[in-house]
């Protein structure tokens, strides 16, 4: 197999890693055996509700910490052993941040680009990060958005070519959200390669080529939004009968569910089970209130492995069609050996 | 935002190994720590105003009297060390590690070794200004000018690298800048027993010989050899020559260096990057 292929297809990519905090009785395993491929010049989406170990597995990737277990490579290359070439050609967005509020807008960025080896210049960032009327202003008479906005400046002022984002929406009102997406979108369609975390699942099913869903320290789904949910239940869902009425053998629907005085069906076959259910309501002339029907979304795979219900489904979705590069349609998954090349 | 992007360039050398440690990105660290520095008055008050205070002592004194002005600079050294230097590189370290500026300076090119120098540089660099300014009032006010200048300089730069170190360790255990007040003190009291002890007499040769070793004790013997040539530290007369003053000052040097191996290990295995959680 060829490595260099490897390194061109990725830029990203993660081998069974663990990330243990503390000692002995103490000791808490965040990250349990990751495995992770970002495929080059696509966005890539890493979601899972607080505590499933995103950010643990970004600091990582970043080379902020060195992982427990396992292998990390970033373009080809360790984050720690490489620390020098990998940063110049990576850009960072923590989850949380911090600059000295005595600094203007403009000074923080000098300071930022006087760092780096090949940046582009503050006032390019400043017009593209909408932060002109802001430049004399000191960083902490800021609001939230316009230090993210500051603080996504610094990620990208280094050109970078793989660019991880912690949570860069969070926080922010709904329009600074989508100039972020925007963003994001136009790194991606100018050949980088993005990472991004956020708990915002519609903008990562919308816009994220990739989906990686963590909970307790693993990866426990990846790849596009529909192949995700392909093999989910579909749901039924109305206002309880009264005496609970509802039939018991309705066509295709695999569990019942009574809850606040709903009734949910879960379907393997919405169509059939919908159709049977209905014709059931015209002979028996009832009427079911707050009537809802749906296919299975990102949202209801994501909420039932939040709740721990995890309805996984009997084979795990197979990289499809649209994976972004031919090497990634035939490969067997790869040994941390091989990613070490 | 503005929707022009530019594709990464290519031509960026991929295998290339910058070197662990720039210069050049250390000084415009330090640039904008001063800058920093000059903002925050309280700092700014610290780190030249304070240092500044021992010269009155200097002026004030017997002028002439070599004893006095050794004592007088001593504690303008002490004082420099532990305020430009030691506090200053405390306190800033600690609130730029709570702010999350420091986690954020690490996900960039910058190495580890250019922060933190940066960080110490315009304390360090303020602290040799008041010492050559010292040299030049004490001169002024009819002292006698440094028997051995060169001595005298890798002396204070010796101590300048040492309290530095010290401050990096102590911030290992400064929950926040304000109990940098309390956690600076065990640092304040061993640099400060010397040059007190010396004001006492009668004590035990125990416990002088112990005070003999602790680093104030050491640089205000460093003073008295390399500044005033006072041979012993009884003598209230110069009497070194130049030779005489650097085999005299072997062993407060001794002393000095040792501290200064100690700061610097303890300072690096205990380095804490991100405030407690």
């Amino acid at each position: 197999m060829n490595t260099d292929t490897h390194s061109t297809a990725y830029a990203i990519r993660v081998r069974g890693l663990r990330r243990t905090y503390g000692q002995g009785a103490s000791a808490y395993e965040a990250v349990r055996g990751v495995d992770l491929d970002v495929p080059t010049g696509t966005i890539t989406a890493l979601l899972g509700t607080n505590g499933a170990g995103k950010t643990s597995t970004l600091e990582v990737i970043e080379g902020l910490a060195a992982p427990t277990a396992g292998a990390v490579r970033v373009l080809g290359l360790d984050p720690v052993a490489d620390r020098a070439a990998v940063r110049r050609r990576v850009g960072v967005l923590l989850q949380k941040s911090g600059f000295s509020g005595d600094l203007t807008v403009r000074e923080t960025l000098r300071l930022w680009h006087g760092t780096l080896s090949d940046p582009r210049p503050v006032e390019e960032m400043i017009e593209r990060l909408d932060l002109a009327h802001r430049a004399d202003t000191r960083m902490l008479s800021l609001s939230g958005g316009e230090t993210r906005r500051v603080d996504l400046a610094c990620t990208l002022m280094g050109n970078p070519e793989v660019v991880v984002l912690d949570e860069p929406t969070t926080g922010l009102d709904p329009e600074s959200r989508r100039d972020v997406w925007r963003l994001v979108e136009e790194l991606r369609d100018a050949g980088s390669t993005v990472l991004i975390t956020t708990h915002y699942l519609d903008e990562a099913e919308a816009l994220a080529d990739r989906l990686e869903i963590m909970h307790g320290g693993e990866i426990v789904r990846s790849g596009t939004a529909t192949e995700i949910a392909a093999g989910h239940p579909s749901q039924i869902s109305f206002d309880q009968l009264p005496d609970d009425s509802a039939p018991r053998d309705v066509l295709a629907v695999t569990q019942v569910r009574h809850d606040r005085g709903r009734t949910t069906l879960e379907t393997s076959d919405l169509q059939t089970s919908l159709a049977h259910l209905l014709a059931w309501a015209e002979r028996h002339d009832v009427r079911f209130g707050g009537l809802d029907a749906h296919s299975p979304s990102l949202e209801t795979v994501f909420l039932s492995i939040a709740d721990g219900r995890d309805p996984r489904p009997d084979q795990a979705p197979q990289p499809g069609a649209d994976q972004p590069t031919p090497a990634a349609t035939d490969q067997p998954a790869t040994t941390r050996e091989e990613i070490l090349r | 935002m503005s929707t022009a992007t530019t594709a990464p360039n290519p031509s960026k050398p991929s295998t290339s190994r910058a070197p662990s440690f720039s210069p050049q990105r250390m000084l415009h660290l330090a640039r904008w720590n001063a800058v920093l520095l000059g903002r925050n008055k309280l700092s700014l008050l610290y780190a030249v105003v304070l240092p500044l205070a021992p010269l009155a002592l200097l002026l004030a004194g017997d002028q002439g009297d070599e004893s006095i002005g050794a004592q007088a600079a001593t504690t303008m050294l002490l004082v420099t060390v532990l305020f430009p230097v030691y506090y200053n590189v405390l306190s800033q370290f600690v609130s730029r590690r709570d702010e999350l500026v420091l986690k954020r300076m690490r996900t960039g090119e910058t190495r580890d070794a250019e922060l933190l120098v940066g960080i110490a540089l315009p304390g360090v660099v303020i602290a040799a200004g008041i010492m050559v300014v010292g040299v030049i009032a004490a001169w002024a006010a009819g002292q006698m000018l440094p028997v051995v200048p060169l001595l005298l300089a890798a002396g204070v730069l010796l101590a300048l690298v040492m309290f530095a170190a010290f401050a990096y360790w102590t911030a290992a255990w400064t929950r926040s800048a304000e109990s940098a007040q309390m956690t600076s003190l065990p640092i304040i009291l061993i640099a400060s027993v010397g040059p007190l002890g010396a004001a006492m007499t009668n004590l035990p040769d125990v416990v002088s010989q112990v005070i003999e070793r602790t680093p104030g004790a050491a640089m205000g013997e460093l003073i008295r050899v390399a500044w005033f040539g006072l041979d012993g530290v009884t003598a209230t007369e110069s009497t070194l020559s130049t030779a005489d003053a650097w085999s005299a000052a072997g062993s407060p040097l001794l002393v000095m260096a040792a501290w200064t191996l100690l700061a610097v290990g303890l300072a690096q295995h205990s380095m804490r990057w991100e405030p407690r959680s």
